[in-house]
Parts: structure tokens; C-alpha cells; sequence
């Protein structure tokens, strides 16, 4: 916790927002991040996203509280990827540090360990990065989930997309891990539905080290299809080995991985074709926050943003912001507020109903050229889906 | 089960089993020769992988060239380390024997700074490179040039390092000190001198594999606890000090992972290779290689 403070008081100061609080009286946001253990390479693409917003909103004056302009203050710490000690953290956050409004952490564990925390002291809060059918359990009122990445959708949308894209038979090989694990429970009875033959239907683990195996059996099997419900770790090992191996399914899926700006630096145009989850991209001309949000995140940070978890993690600020601007800072406005209002977004519209975002359909994207475009469903495509 | 008898099954084990040789030599060398328990090893290794990726990124340099640039820093550090503490350490270590437990500590306390330390100076996030990428065929068996690369340069340095340990003055000193230390400086050893160069080489050999593995890993401050544990198993399976045994234990590792899955189902890699490591410390506690303690 101590190590979080240093580090937030660190931030801040070199960030000069000592000086600018003195100037004015900010608005304290407070969240706990996943700066180290298990998730850490993950919570970047949150933080940068989180960091971009405030500056903008600082550079622009402040936030808009009901009409006032207040600076944006951060109070941050991390959480060390530990659900338990984030669900304490939001309890510091507003009982002793009193923080006017809340971020979310990273994660669908950590998400789902505040929930409680926030419902408690009746704290609004606008989630981002969690995706799981255990969002629809957490009491609505407190917390809101703005993603349309979840498994009991994504399995029947990726089997019509696996069909309209002409493929009769594939391989699915999943990670162990849970997200991979619900994905893969929705996914084998819609691809049946759909006609289409599971020819592979094989798990490993996470610290699996090589591929050549479970590459060998999907070759051998002569699928138009692979679908691999990865983790990012491990969808850089399959994109290495399946050329290795010249797997050349037309269609090739992976879960998680694609959308972190690494992958494109790692494969170039051999990754080419690949399709991966995600509900947003920089290229719908109907979103026209969405291609200067692009643009500025990479003149900021020198690297693409993530297009799920910062996306998400962009839209939760900018969700925050217009119900600030309206409702001010008095829980129970802004609860009615964020419930009730349609949100104008990097991915468009945005409303909730319950817990979720009840306008953004779940999605798919394709690496294109090196640009990621939405090619499922077929209302917010941005490209047609193009066999690898 | 044609597989099986593929040469593509076979090239996996080598590279794999290349990289944990390589991992493990380092550590065995560090451990062998001063008994101490780098659990920061992947550490190295990962410090190894930012030093390739900052090289090729800034200044177009090969991975293949950013690995003896990786080795050299990677040994520096290592120095520096014994100079500044473990030098200390090994000269106040009696008859207490506590020198594995609290070397134990002081690089855990390393590996999580080296960790944090990296996350703040080049941020968590995943980098990659892009480098050898192209797909040859030798003999029907297809090989990623930047995996073959991993393969010759890794095998290269693992009998490099064998070979300097078998054949020169040098290496002579080490292998007495990992045999017998108290009886190396008994018969006129320069105990301190070998400790720095058995450091330097274990330490090195750590960077040189995370340069190599930058070419096919995501590269992040958290990469580096799986070699960590890769080469523990490593030096245990070959007997902790046995390095020819521990380059040999790597492949052996590299076997049961890639051969066992396809006997068996992915899902049972980490059963079957705990299982051989229980195994082999029921059986052979001194390690596949090792000598048994004479009575």
C-alpha cells in the first residue's frame, strides 16, 4: 500500500499536479491498478487510457461538474493483482481517503471483489475490463459494465461469423484459464448449431512452452477453421509455430492478444487475416471520436492503444465525464444519471440497461493491412471479413 | 503416432531444450560454485530480452548481435553484485551454513526490484520484435529461422562454456570449486577470481538467452519466473554443480514436455514433468548425473 502511495505522490508530482491543485480545488478519482503480480502486463493499457483522459480534461480546463471546472486529481495504489486487497483499497479509497469519484481496476475477479464495496457505501462506479456471465449476478445500481465481449454472446456471434465466412469444420484448442474456459462452454454447442464440424476440441495449460503438437493434430485434421480461445502469451506461441507448422486455415481465431500493439510489432503482415475479440476500432466513420482518440493515444504513448482494454477503459472515463457534467458529484444523481442517460463514445452510443451496455453489439475484428477492423456484425463493420 | 518419429517434434526439443540448457547452465555455474540460490535468474533472462529489444528498436541491431551486448551487461552485473555484496556473503559464511538460505532471500529481494525496477523504467506493457521470421525447410522438417538461430547459438554457448570448463586453467578452478571448495583453496585456487568469472559466465549466459528469446517472446518486466523455475528443474534434474548433466537435464526437460504431450493431452504437461521431477528426487536425489554421496 505504502509502495502505491510513493508511487501515486510520485506520478503526481511529476505530473506537476501538486502545483495545479494548489491553483484550484480538484476533483480526487480515486482506483487501485494492477502495477505488479499477475495481471501486471495487462494494466497499462488501462492506465495510459486513464492517464490520457485526465490530461486531456485537465489541458481543457477540468472536469465539468455541474457547470464548475475542476482539475483532475488521481489517488491511486496498487493493488498487486489481488482482488482482496483491491476490494480494500476501494474501501480506503472512500472511507478515508474520500475520493470524489471512482475508476475501476483491472480484471473480472477484481471488478466483481468492489462490486460488494461500492454497493455498501453506495458508490457509483463505471467498470471497464471485465467480461464474464458472473457480471449479470452483481446487484445493479452501483456498477455498470460497458463491454459486450462476453462469453455466452461471443460463442453463437463467432459461430455465425465462422459460417457466413463459408468454414464447415474447425479445430478449437483453449487455454485453461477461465475466460478461455466460459468462451469454449458457449462456443462447441453454437458451432453445432451452426453446422459446423469440431474436428479438434483439446485445452493446455497456461505455461505451455510448445505447440507443435496440438499444430501437428490440427493440420492433420484439414480444418478450414482454427479457433484458439488464448491467452496473449500463448497466442504468440501459436502465431510463431502455426507458420512453422503452415497451418493455413482460412479462418483463424485467437481470444486475447491481437489487440495489444505488440502483436502487430511481433508478426507484421504475417499476422494478417487474424480475427480476435473486440467491439471497437479506429475506422468506423460513425464514431468520430474514434479515429482522433487513436491518433492522439499514439502521438502520447508512441504504440497502439490496446482496442479492447483501452478502449473500454476510455469509454468508463468518458461515461464518468458526461454524467459529471450533468449530475455533479452527489452519488445519487450520478447513479440515476449513469443509468438512465445514452452516452456519446470513442465506440459510439453507449446506454446501460441493469449492468450492461445495452447498445453495442458483440463484435469481432480483423488485422487488415496492419489496421484492425471491425468485420462482425455487419452494422458497425468497418471491413469485410477476408479469408487469411 | 507418426508424429511421433517427425523431425518437426524432434527441432522442438532441441530448441526448447536449448533455451532451458542454456538457463540452467547459468544458474548451476552461480550455484555450483558458490552455493548461491539466484532465484532472480529469470530475471536476467528478461533483462537480457529488454537489452535485444532496446538495440533492435533504437539501433537496428540483430538480436543475434544485441546477445553478447546482452552477455557482456548481463556480467557486468553480476560483478558488481559480488563485488558489492556476495564476495561478503561467501568470505563471513562459517560453519553456520546459512549462505543458500539468505542468498536465497537477497535474490528474491533483487528479482522483485529488477522487476519493478523494469516496469517503471519501460512500463509493463508487452513489446515484441520482429526479426528471422521466415520459415526454411532442412531435411522436410520446416525451421523459423529466428528458431534456429536460438538453437545453434544456445547449443554453441553451452558447449563453449563445457568445453572452457573441461580445457582450460580457468575452468579447472571451477569445476575444483564446485567439487570442493574448502580443498580448491587448500591447493592454491584463487577462490575469489574464479568466483567472478563463474559469476560473470552465469550471469551472461542468463542475458545471452534472453536475447535469444526476445526474437519469439513477448517481451515484459514478468517474463523472466518461468526460466526461473525451468532452470531449477534443470539443475536439479542433472544434479545441482553437474553442469554437462544439467545441459543434458534441459533437453531431457525439453522431451517430456514436447513427447509427453503427444503421447498423452496438453492438459497433462505439467503433471508428467512434475512427475519426472518428483521421480527423479525419490530415485536419484543427487540428480540424473550427479554421483552418489559416498558414505
Amino acid at each position: 500500500m505504502l509502495k502505491g502511495t510513493i508511487a501515486a505522490a510520485a506520478l503526481a508530482a511529476a505530473l506537476g499536479l501538486g502545483a495545479q491543485a494548489e491553483a484550484a480545488d480538484p476533483v480526487r478519482i480515486g482506483f487501485s491498478i494492477a502495477q505488479t503480480g499477475l495481471f501486471s502486463q495487462a494494466a497499462p493499457s488501462q492506465m495510459t487510457a486513464y492517464e490520457m483522459w485526465r490530461d486531456e480534461v485537465n489541458a481543457a480546463g477540468g472536469l465539468d461538474v455541474a457547470g464548475e471546472r475542476r482539475v483532475i486529481e488521481f489517488v491511486w495504489y496498487d493493488d498487486e493483482s489481488n482482488p482482496t486487497k483491491a476490494a480494500q483499497i476501494y474501501e480506503k479509497l472512500i472511507s478515508d481517503d474520500k475520493v470524489d469519484l471512482l475508476l475501476a481496476p483491472w480484471g473480472t475477479p477484481t471488478h466483481l471483489a468492489i462490486a460488494g464495496v461500492v454497493e455498501q457505501h453506495q458508490f457509483p462506479v463505471v467498470g471497464n475490463t471485465a467480461a464474464s456471465v458472473a457480471v449479470r449476478d452483481v446487484a445493479p445500481g452501483n456498477i455498470w459494465f460497458p463491454t459486450s465481449a462476453i462469453p455466452d454472446r461471443i460463442g453463437p456471434e463467432l459461430a455465425k461469423l465462422a459460417k457466413s465466412a463459408g468454414v464447415t469444420s474447425v479445430a478449437v484448442i483453449a487455454n485453461v484459464l477461465p475466460f478461455s474456459q466460459e468462451n469454449l462452454q458457449f462456443l462447441i454447442p453454437a458451432l453445432e448449431a451452426e453446422g459446423i464440424a469440431v474436428k479438434v476440441n483439446e485445452s493446455y495449460p497456461p505455461d505451455i512452452a510448445d505447440m507443435t503438437t496440438l499444430l501437428t493434430q490440427i493440420k492433420d485434421a484439414g480444418v478450414d477453421g482454427v479457433i484458439a480461445l488464448s491467452y496473449p502469451a500463448d497466442s504468440f506461441l501459436y502465431m510463431g509455430q502455426a507458420k512453422e507448422i503452415g497451418i493455413a486455415a482460412p479462418f483463424q481465431f485467437l481470444l486475447v492478444g491481437p489487440t495489444i500493439s505488440a502483436f502487430a510489432d511481433a508478426f507484421g503482415a504475417g499476422a494478417d487475416g487474424i480475427v480476435t475479440l473486440g467491439h471497437w476500432s479506429p475506422y468506423q466513420a460513425a464514431w468520430p471520436k474514434a479515429k482522433p482518440f487513436y491518433d492522439a493515444y499514439v502521438a502520447k504513448f508512441s504504440m497502439r492503444p490496446d482496442y479492447l482494454d483501452t478502449a473500454l477503459a476510455y469509454m468508463s472515463c468518458e461515461i464518468l465525464q458526461q454524467a459529471v457534467a450533468v449530475a455533479g458529484l452527489d452519488k445519487a444523481k450520478l447513479r440515476e444519471t449513469i443509468a438512465g442517460t445514452t452516452f456519446d463514445t470513442i465506440n459510439g452510443p453507449v446506454k446501460f440497461e441493469g449492468v450492461q451496455n445495452a447498445v453495442t453489439p458483440t463484435a469481432f475484428l480483423q488485422l487488415q493491412g496492419g489496421e484492425m477492423h471491425l468485420v462482425w456484425p455487419a452494422e458497425i463493420a468497418t471491413s469485410a471479413f477476408k479469408a487469411r | 503416432m507418426d508424429v511421433l518419429l517427425s523431425g518437426q517434434l524432434a527441432f522442438s526439443v532441441a530448441v526448447l531444450g536449448a533455451v532451458y540448457a542454456v538457463v540452467g547452465l547459468g544458474l548451476n555455474l552461480v550455484y555450483g560454485t558458490m552455493r548461491l540460490l539466484n532465484v532472480g535468474h529469470g530475471e536476467l533472462v528478461m533483462l537480457g530480452a529488454y537489452v535485444a529489444f532496446w538495440g533492435f528498436t533504437l539501433a537496428g541491431l540483430s538480436p543475434l548481435l544485441g546477445a553478447p551486448v546482452a552477455a557482456l551487461l548481463a556480467a557486468l552485473l553480476g560483478l558488481a553484485l559480488y563485488g558489492g555484496l556476495f564476495r561478503r556473503m561467501l568470505e563471513a559464511d562459517g560453519a553456520g551454513g546459512r549462505l543458500e538460505a539468505n542468498s536465497l532471500l537477497v535474490f528474491l529481494g533483487l528479482s522483485v526490484v529488477l522487476q519493478n525496477a523494469s516496469a517503471l523504467a519501460f512500463t509493463a506493457s508487452p513489446r515484441a520484435i520482429r526479426h528471422l521470421d521466415e520459415v526454411i525447410r532442412v531435411g522436410g522438417v520446416a525451421m523459423t529461422e529466428n528458431r534456429l538461430a536460438i538453437l545453434l547459438v544456445a547449443v554453441a554457448a553451452c558447449a563453449g562454456t563445457i568445453l572452457l570448463l573441461r580445457l582450460g586453467i580457468h575452468g579447472l578452478a571451477i569445476k575444483a570449486l564446485i567439487d570442493n571448495r574448502r580443498a580448491a583453496r587448500i591447493v592454491g585456487v584463487d577462490v575469489d577470481r574464479t568466483q567472478r568469472l563463474s559469476i560473470a559466465l552465469g550471469f551472461g549466459l542468463a542475458g545471452l538467452a534472453g536475447a535469444l528469446l526476445a526474437m519469439i517472446e513477448q517481451i515484459s518486466p514478468f517474463m523472466g519466473f518461468p526460466y526461473t523455475v525451468a532452470a531449477f528443474v534443470v539443475i536439479v534434474l542433472g544434479g545441482l554443480g553437474r553442469l554437462a548433466g544439467g545441459v543434458a537435464a534441459g533437453f531431457v526437460l525439453a522431451a517430456v514436455q514436447v513427447y509427453g504431450v503427444a503421447l498423452t493431452a496438453p492438459t497433462y504437461a505439467s503433471v508428467l514433468l512434475y512427475g519426472v521431477f518428483v521421480a527423479v528426487l525419490v530415485l536419484r536425489p543427487q540428480g540424473m548425473a550427479g554421483a552418489r554421496a559416498r558414505p
